[in-house]
């Protein structure tokens, strides 16, 4: 209705005189209303500008307005209409439709019934078909008398059951990315459950912390074992290899290791794998071919010469193993070494390094271990600081002060020595002679000039070159009488062959046995196990490069250093072949050390020098080498001649 | 007791249902005999609103131990297992929707479930330790093939061990944040 109102209005102008005035009219009682609205707005005829009829008829909204009253006007009379402020625009209608009409009602919408769940899953190697248990014959025999193996030799260290009360359990590496991985290790059952009754037979229950090495071993890619000589580090790397190769996550190893310890390896894998086959590398080059790549045995020995003789083989890519075991992994501290880089060019997914000696001379040495345990992970030059904290998550070191409470004490016993006349002649003339003859030499003096001399003079306080004498040889003889009559055993070691063949002579009613480089390596295993079970046999002589690592001596309560090694870490493994896991009686080290001579001179830098080796373990100092360094050749005597980059 | 015969392999299921703020979980795991890990699987908690409570009443726990989110995990596991243990009473209802047996454990001490069926196997006891093992009463008779199948099992093993495995791996799955795919 209001739209045709306007439509009629608009059309305004072809009204004929008469609507107009009605529409004037209409105006007038517009202005009535307005008037109404606002008293100050008066109509005054003839004052105000015409306005166009359009105008006049805009304010249309008030035409159906009920109280509208028309008021005839006369032709000749204007009109003037104030044109309200508002009203100047045009005001165009906002219709909106009804809502309520045409949208549908908003209802709230009901809770769903229907509980949804999702499953995520993941599926793991398929472990080793585990045994049946052995049926009990005799039902007085308890499944626990049965695992034991029956083995006199063997230590009783089981753990009372009543002191497990953690479950030692592997947990994933900081290095393990994939979930599934990181799954895998947590889903593990626990250790001390494992090597229970009836599934993993051991000869004994490992200790606690041999749990947590295994725990550590099996999780990491990378890893190294650095536990103090003597806690089992070869057990715990057994056990850990055999775990991985039951549930499933390898199935081939390596171990590489000093070719004195192939033997020891085999016994130890018999004793805590029997159920793993091995083979170990012989033979010609055509029979370690065969090995190398015929043969699907799962787990294999090798020594690190070896090794070195096959770098042509092991550049085949079909060689590739998922382990290598590193023992003595000291041996590949040289980065440079043809051995060191042969044993990095292995292709692995797992590298382990073994040694109870990380740091053998200089922190330099850990880093090189690295480039075996974790390539790249501690580029060469890394500040000593951050060696710490790089190397954190992959090292496992304990002493035994940490782990074994109980453990026997060893008891270290400096003996000093006088020399007997004839090696005092010979020693003063020989010191005196070498000192001029270094001087002589001037700027071309070399530390091997300086060394000749210092292996001459400790040669002589061993032994008068002349007449055989010797103060040392003395007190182990009279020392050996005591052991002799308590039935124990000793171990003597000397840096040389020689001086082991002289004590030999001297310690026959001993039953003495020699274990050194020129002794065959078949003949030794026989003669390491007369000297275990021939109680007539008190007394092996071992050179320390051929007894200082991997053997388990630990039936013995003596031992003598009859000289000094260089380094005290070779001097520690000397010592530990006898305090390590088993040793229920202290052991007694006695270290002859000859008075005033080069042997305490050296002695004194050492001792000073092996407080600082736990040091850089620790990452609490930085020490630049653990034996002696070239400066501290030159110091031991007083000599003016130095080589040219030492004087500078 | 009747002579149960047993494959040589077995395999063991575990399953633990548990509320963790006000939403329910549930892990599976799946082991041989020596408790080595076959097969995990885990669900994605479930939130009961009022009108669940309501519904369901007094039998809501059941619904989601056994119905809703024990049913889920087996049904996308594809490991067999020859004996099934849970730690959650509501869970013992699966037994109808599979065929193998269902069996309650819990350390002793423990007196849920008393109006249950319950076998205990004191052997199988790790030191200082003694659990409670409950079955569904209306599959009683399988008592015979649980024993056998636990006198097949070491007696070290902790049989409520593996549900603290399966909670830890659940925590990891939410650490590395795993558990949103689920």
């Amino acid at each position: 209705m209001e739209q045709e109102n306007l439509m009629t209005l608009q059309n305004s102008s072809s009204f004929p005189e008469t609507e107009k005035s009605q529409i004037h009219g209409i105006r007038g009682s517009l202005d009535l209303v307005e008037s109404d609205r606002d008293d100050q707005s008066v109509v005054q005829e003839g004052n105000l500008p015409e306005k166009s009829f359009s105008e006049i008829i805009e304010p249309r909204l008030v035409l159906d307005s009920p109280k509208v009253e028309t008021i005839a006007l006369l032709e000749e009379s204007s009109l003037a209409i104030i044109d309200p402020p508002s009203w100047k625009n045009e005001l165009i209608p906002k219709i909106r439709e009804p809502r309520l009409l045409n949208d549908s009602p908003w209802v709230r919408s009901p809770v769903p019934l229907e509980m949804k769940v999702q499953v995520s899953g993941w599926k793991f190697p398929v472990p080793i078909v585990e045994t049946l248990p052995k049926p009990i014959l005799n039902p007085k025999d308890s499944p626990d008398e049965e695992a034991v193996i029956s083995d006199k030799e063997l230590p009783d260290v089981s753990i009372p059951s009543n002191k497990i009360k953690t479950r030692i359990r592997p947990r994933p590496a900081s290095d393990t990315v994939l979930f599934k991985d990181r799954l895998l290790y947590l889903l593990q059952p626990p250790l001390d459950h494992l090597f229970g009754d009836k599934q993993i037979a051991v000869p004994f229950k490992p200790f606690p912390y041999q749990l947590e090495g295994i725990a550590f071993l099996m999780p990491r890619h990378g890893a190294l074992l650095a536990d103090e000589m003597g806690l089992g580090k070869t057990a715990q790397a057994i056990l850990s290899m055999r775990l991985l190769f039951h549930s499933g996550m390898i199935s081939s190893a390596l171990i590489i290791c000093p070719k004195p310890l192939v033997f020891n390896w085999v016994r130890e894998i018999q004793l805590w794998a029997p159920d793993l086959p091995f083979e170990f590398f012989q033979g010609d080059l055509e029979e370690r071919r065969r090995t190398w790549f015929v043969s699907n045995c799962p787990m294999k020995i090798i020594n690190y010469e070896m090794i070195t003789r096959d770098a042509e083989l092991l550049s085949d890519p079909r060689i590739g193993v998922d382990l290598v075991v590193l023992d003595e992994a000291q041996r590949i501290k040289n980065r440079t070494s043809k051995t060191a880089q042969i044993v990095c060019s292995l292709k692995r997914s797992r590298s382990w390094a073994i040694t109870g000696t990380p740091i053998e001379n200089r922190p330099e040495d850990l880093i090189n271990l690295f480039a075996f345990i974790d390539p790249g992970k501690v580029p060469e030059g890394t500040p000593l600081k951050q060696i710490g904290t790089l190397t954190k998550d992959h090292i496992l070191r304990r002493t035994k002060e940490m782990v074994q409470n109980d453990m026997p004490p060893k008891l270290i016993h400096d003996i000093p020595i006088e020399l007997s006349p004839d090696q005092k002649i010979s020693y003063e003339l020989a010191e005196k002679e070498g000192v001029i003859r270094l001087n002589a030499l001037g700027d071309t003096i070399t530390v091997q000039h300086v060394f000749q001399l210092v292996m001459r003079l400790k040669q002589i306080c061993n032994f008068d070159p002349v007449t055989g004498a010797s103060s040392k040889l003395e007190q182990l003889v009279a020392d050996m009488e005591e052991v002799s009559e308590n039935q124990r055993k000793a171990i003597v070691f000397s840096q040389w062959v020689e001086p082991l063949e002289m004590i030999d002579k001297a310690l026959k009613p001993f039953g003495p046995l020699q274990f050194h480089g020129k002794i065959p390596q078949l003949e030794r295993i026989k003669i390491l196990d007369q000297f275990k079970s021939d109680p007539s046999k008190h007394v092996i002589l071992m050179s320390y490069g051929t007894g200082s690592v991997g053997l388990n001596l630990q039936f013995c309560d003596y031992v003598f250093l009859f000289d000094r090694w260089w380094n005290p870490a070779i001097e520690d493994q000397a010592i530990n072949r006898a305090h390590r896991i088993g040793q229920k009686n202290p052991v007694t080290v006695i270290r002859f050390v000859v008075h005033n001579s080069i042997e305490q001179r050296i002695a004194n830098i050492l001792e000073a020098k092996r407080k600082l080796f736990q040091e850089v373990l620790e990452q609490a100092g930085s020490p630049a080498s653990i034996g002696l360094s070239e400066n501290e050749i030159f110091s031991l005597f007083d000599i003016q001649a130095r080589p040219h980059k030492i004087a500078a | 007791m009747s002579v149960v015969q047993l494959p040589i392999s077995i395999q063991l299921g575990f399953m633990t249902i548990f509320q963790e703020n006000n939403t329910t979980l549930g892990g599976y795991l799946v082991t041989n005999s020596w408790g080595r890990p076959i097969e995990f699987r885990m669900s994605s908690g479930v939130q009961p609103n009022r009108m669940h409570q309501i519904l369901y009443a007094n039998t809501l726990q059941e619904y989601l131990h056994a119905d809703l989110i024990g049913k889920a995990l087996l049904d996308k596991s594809s490991s067999a297992v020859h004996l099934l243990f849970t730690d959650s009473l509501g869970t013992l209802s699966l037994r109808s929707r599979v065929n193998f047996p269902v069996v309650a454990i819990w350390d002793a001490g423990d007196n849920r479930g008393q109006e249950f069926d319950r076998v205990t196997y004191k052997h199988l006891s790790t030191p200082g330790f003694n659990q409670t093992m409950v079955m569904d009463p209306g599959f009683a008779e399988e008592e015979d093939t649980v024993l056998a199948i636990l006198q097949r099992l070491d007696k070290a093993f902790d049989l409520t061990e593996p549900f603290q495995r399966i909670r830890e791996a659940m925590g990891e799955a939410r650490k590395m944040g795993v558990a949103n795919r689920a």
